[in-house]
């Protein structure tokens, strides 16, 4: 059982970092893909979709800064405490990132259509990086209380 | 099924009205080039939405064994969207051929074959003006006073614009999906039919594509140069 516990702990401690770069990925290539389709389909403009298809990268970013936030020696005292918040950090990093990168996707394929609407079509995706910083934030401040 | 997001923002845009599309935005094959992007499951199931909803006249075969080929390839289209898109495009063609078929001399209800809800339905209401449908469909009354008046051109371009509002509904309550890129293929092909059709839409095309073609090919230039020679 202390193993299990030990492993969760661990899981917790890398999870934010793994999920979080999972869902960059995913997000990513999502918005990737539909920024290269536009491409084909503009004359200008092109460096501002590729811009809008890194936006997922961001989770990753905050994945990293939990996971230093938790490094700590895993005890089964704390192992528990790791694995809530790591994994659920991550979990919430990660679909954030894959939400927002099918935001940015519909943006790219909007705008492509009426420019004009460009900064307009953005505002879901900030919206999902909006939770994604809540998710961040709070990993930070709850991650205080885990004892060292 | 995959999702087709280089392949959906990489097609152009079409007009939100049917009016308003006075010119292809890419050609036949410019489109098949983007087209390839489909997995080649997805490709069959385009092309038998295509042969579904753009009949080829070369069609022959007699109504029953028509309308069951019809069946049988809805049947196998994979998605219930897909189904229902083709299969509305089926019906309303069983509606117009019921109300051409009734004008014909000699004919029975019950020797008339259809695709969909409503086939039994025109067989039961057969003498009715429009089948009793009117108070189903809001669109009938005007379809049945344009085909009593022989206007046969008009009727066409108002079922084309009724079929280019649904397709565009669907296109836009599917995000990068095959639904949409079918969707997309099909009011391409309204697009392309009516613009063949259409003697001032082909002509504005026609000019198009020579200005684009004299711009591109140098052909202009040859013409202005041995225009020019001919003068020394």
């Amino acid at each position: 059982m202390d193993n299990l516990i030990m492993a969760l702990g661990w899981a917790g401690l890398y999870g934010p970092m793994a999920l979080g770069a999972i869902g960059s990925m995913i997000g990513c290539s999502l918005a990737g893909q539909a920024a290269a389709g536009a491409l084909l389909e503009t004359e200008t403009g092109h460096g501002r979709y590729i811009g809008i298809s890194a936006m997922p990268s961001s989770q990753s970013i905050y994945g990293i800064v939990v996971m230093f936030a938790l490094n700590r020696d895993v005890t089964p005292e704390n192992a528990a405490g790791l694995a809530g918040i790591g994994l659920l950090c991550g979990l919430a990093l990660m679909f954030s990132a894959i939400y927002q990168g099918r935001s940015c996707a519909s943006a790219i394929n909007v705008s492509k259509i009426r420019p004009e609407i460009f900064g307009m079509s953005l505002a879901p995706a900030a919206i999902v990086e909006g939770f994604a910083v809540f998710a961040f934030i709070f990993a930070l401040v709850i991650s205080a209380g885990v004892p060292a | 099924m995959a999702d087709y997001y280089t392949l959906v923002t990489g097609l152009p845009w079409l007009p939100e009205q049917m009016e308003k599309c006075t010119q292809l935005p890419l050609s036949r094959i410019a489109l098949e080039r983007r087209l390839t992007l489909l997995n080649e499951t997805d490709q069959k199931v385009l092309r038998s939405a295509e042969a579904l909803y753009h009949p080829s006249l070369s069609n022959m075969q007699p109504d029953q064994a028509r309308v069951q080929a019809w069946q049988q390839q809805v049947d196998q289209l994979p998605s219930e969207t897909l189904r229902q898109v083709v299969g509305l495009r089926l019906e309303i063609q069983t509606l117009l051929a019921a109300l051409r078929y009734r004008r014909r001399p000699d004919t029975q209800a019950e020797h008339f074959q259809g695709f969909g809800r409503w086939t039994q339905w025109i067989r039961q209401h057969w003498k009715e003006p429009l089948f009793g449908l009117e108070g189903r469909l809001e669109f009938l009354e005007h379809w049945g006073e344009l085909f009593a008046q022989g206007q046969t051109g008009d009727l066409q371009t108002q079922v084309d614009l009724y079929l280019w509002r649904q397709l565009l509904a669907v296109e836009r309550s599917h995000h990068f999906t095959l639904e949409t890129v079918v969707c997309f293929v099909l009011r391409w092909g309204l697009a392309e039919r009516r613009l063949r059709s259409d003697p001032d839409a082909a002509l504005n095309e026609f000019q198009a594509l020579g200005d684009a073609l004299l711009q591109h090919s140098g052909i202009q230039q040859r013409l202005t140069q041995l225009f020019e020679d001919s003068y020394r």
